[in-house]
């Protein structure tokens, strides 16, 4: 009978990620704006994980996942069962054998059709971010994202509510122009 | 239908549906009841205005603390690896050097790149060079041991320690060396269970673990522990490595003659790679039925998935396993009772494994030529053959108790007393010998 097999890893000829900027190879960047949110809602919604906690297991999630990501046959299925793992050693729920795995499945915890579904809505819309513009991302950032007021930021841009209202609503026929264009192209 | 709305107003509707008259608000409510082009618009700019106060849809474009972090992590470790490849390039030509290199001491070595590189290199020669593998495994040991613990933040330094740890016990398994591989697997595990995250990396652990048990024949030990393997694969979405441990899992009960239990196993792995039309795979797979409808006297089969295995083989590769497909396919001949045909194949396959110094294997079909004989009524002719497997085993300076059972058949066969038992008990004596040497042959009894 043969030898059981080494356990295996992707040899180098099969490795991608070339360095995108700033030396740090664009497959780590990639794989962190592509899971990372959906790791964060799995930890936060599936295992009520307090938002204030999410952020540090996502973190060592990833930074674990840099060191090994050369021998991962399926990131985001190894993404999210590492999510699931770091989120039950959270809470020190199971016993020492089902903290680590948890069966047949990926994890009770996977994703549903739904979550995975609004999780790619937002990944789209950051994309549709990168496209309005400068001036119109720093405007909804500041609204929509920091919460300041029409009046706040008409102070900081020397204007008046009103045109600020003017603006939002500009640069979001700008996104939904993005959007459209976007949704045509695919 | 009316015309479309457009989009700027529905824009503005959605924010704030007391920006229109109420007269227009009724008119494009009734309009997005019917238009579903409009009403896309109006839900995504709708849906969008909760989303925009969400971080995770800001942090591609404005960062985060979190995206800085990773991505100064992720930029060191690309250096890490680029300095690493640089400094141990001339170490790593000459592979001696590696053992007399005193790492923990030179700051030039103690980075996490040059202990990764280290791990790295005793994977690639493993098979092929365990001894090689063990002095890289001591080295990168060495190095990522001397780390300071916070050297990557969330702990990921133990990630580097675990998978040394963990390539140290792999050589020492191939090296026959169990106890200490077990030890190394202990040290492999701690470090993992260090991170928020071990699920793939303990199931490495438990893959090799359980294969140092099936070396030492802790089969019941070794079928619990690929089994945990293959669910932490599973977990991890690792389909690859999951089957490596299905199909140990199938070994070991082949092993333990549970040909029921090994089959249904044997059979999902074939199924695995049919699905992802991986010819090393089926291969594999139908060259491990051969052999468990040979144990069932089901030859039909049996010929039919060796020579399924033996075009891919063929093709494929590795060549051994082509030779071990050939000789299964000469046993099929001998068991259907065409012992002639068998004889000839075999020392075709027995002067292959010699040529190859697989001895244990040469021997192993050394004694079905054996039973060829036997079974033609040619027992003088085992005497020659007996006496050219002690040969190669004298050669091999496998001066082990397989010499002895050698003896035993050349001595049998001279007194014409040999039987298909006696072939049996020597056969089933050399496979274990293999990976015990130090085991003493005893000699079956004979009915008084």
């Amino acid at each position: 009978m043969q030898e059981p097999h080494n356990e295996g890893r992707i040899p180098p000829s099969q490795r991608s990620g070339e360095p995108a900027v700033s030396g740090v190879p664009s497959q780590f960047e990639e794989a962190y704006l592509r899971f990372g949110p959906l790791l964060r809602k799995i930890a936060a919604k599936k295992f009520g994980i307090p938002v204030q906690d999410v952020e540090p297991l996502v973190h060592d999630v990833f930074a674990t996942y840099f060191l090994r990501w050369t021998t991962v046959e399926a990131p985001e299925r190894y993404l999210v069962g590492a999510i699931c793992n770091a989120s039950r050693k959270y809470w020190e729920q199971a016993d020492a054998a089902g903290l680590i795995f948890c069966g047949e499945t990926p994890c009770a915890a996977t994703p549903s059709d739904a979550l995975l579904r609004e999780v790619h809505s937002k990944v789209l819309l950051s994309r549709i971010l990168g496209c309005v513009g400068a001036k119109c991302r720093d405007l909804l950032e500041g609204y929509y994202m920091n919460g300041e007021t029409t009046r706040a930021i008409a102070d900081r841009l020397r204007s008046s509510p009103a045109t600020v209202l003017v603006l939002l609503h500009r640069c979001r026929k700008r996104a939904l122009a993005a959007y459209q264009s976007m949704t045509e192209r695919s | 239908m009316d015309d479309h709305i457009p989009k700027g107003e529905l824009a503005l509707y959605a924010f704030n549906p007391a920006a229109v008259s109420p007269e227009r608000g009724a008119a494009i409510r009734n309009h997005t009841a019917v238009c579903f082009e409009c009403q896309a618009d109006l839900d995504f700019v709708s849906v969008r205005e909760a989303d925009l106060g969400d971080s995770d849809v800001w942090e591609p474009v404005v960062g985060s603390a979190t995206y800085d972090s990773l991505m100064a992590l992720g930029a060191r470790i690309t250096e890490e690896d680029r300095a690493a490849e640089q400094v141990l390039a001339p170490l790593l030509a000459n592979p001696a050097t590696i053992a007399w290199t005193n790492f923990a001491t030179q700051k030039r070595f103690l980075t996490g790149g040059v202990a990764r590189k280290l791990t790295d290199a005793a994977h690639g020669v493993c098979e092929n060079e365990p001894i090689v593998a063990l002095t890289y495994a001591d080295a990168a040991i060495a190095v990522a041991e001397a780390l300071p613990k916070e050297t990557y933040p969330s702990r990921a330094i133990y990630e580097v320690i675990g998978s040394a740890w963990k390539e140290r016990a792999n050589a020492l398994r191939l090296l026959g060396e169990f106890r200490e591989a077990l030890e190394s697997l202990k040290r492999a595990e701690r470090a993992y269970r260090e991170l928020t995250d071990a699920g793939v990396p303990l199931a490495t652990v438990a893959f090799v673990r359980a294969a140092v048990f099936y070396e030492q024949q802790r089969l019941d030990e070794a079928a619990d522990m690929a089994e945990i393997a293959e669910r932490g694969f599973a977990h991890g979405g690792e389909d690859d490595r999951r089957m490596k441990a299905l199909y140990l899992r199938a070994n070991v009960h082949y092993e333990s003659r549970n040909i029921a239990a090994a089959m249904p196993l044997y059979r999902r792995v074939l199924e695995y790679g049919e699905n992802r039309t991986d010819a090393e795979w089926i291969a594999r797979a139908s060259y491990a039925l051969g052999n468990c409808f040979i144990e069932e006297r089901d030859l039909g089969e049996a010929s039919m998935y060796f020579h399924k295995a033996l075009v891919l083989f063929r093709e494929v590769g590795p060549s051994t396993e082509r030779v071990r497909t050939e000789w299964g396919i000469a046993r099929v001949l001998l068991h259907g009772g065409k012992p002639a045909e068998a004889i000839r194949r075999l020392r075709d396959v027995t002067a292959e494994f010699e040529q190859r110094q697989m001895v244990t294997d040469a021997a192993l079909a050394g004694l079905d030529t054996a039973e060829g004989l036997l079974v033609s009524g040619q027992m003088r002719q085992i005497v020659p053959l007996a006496r050219h497997l002690f040969t190669i085993f004298h050669k091999a300076a496998m001066l082990t108790g397989a010499l002895t059972a050698i003896s035993y058949i050349k001595e049998a066969a001279a007194a014409g007393t040999l039987t298909k038992e006696d072939l049996h008990v020597v056969r089933a004596f050399l496979r274990r010998a293999e990976r015990h040497p130090d085991l003493v042959f005893a000699p079956p009894p004979k009915p008084v």
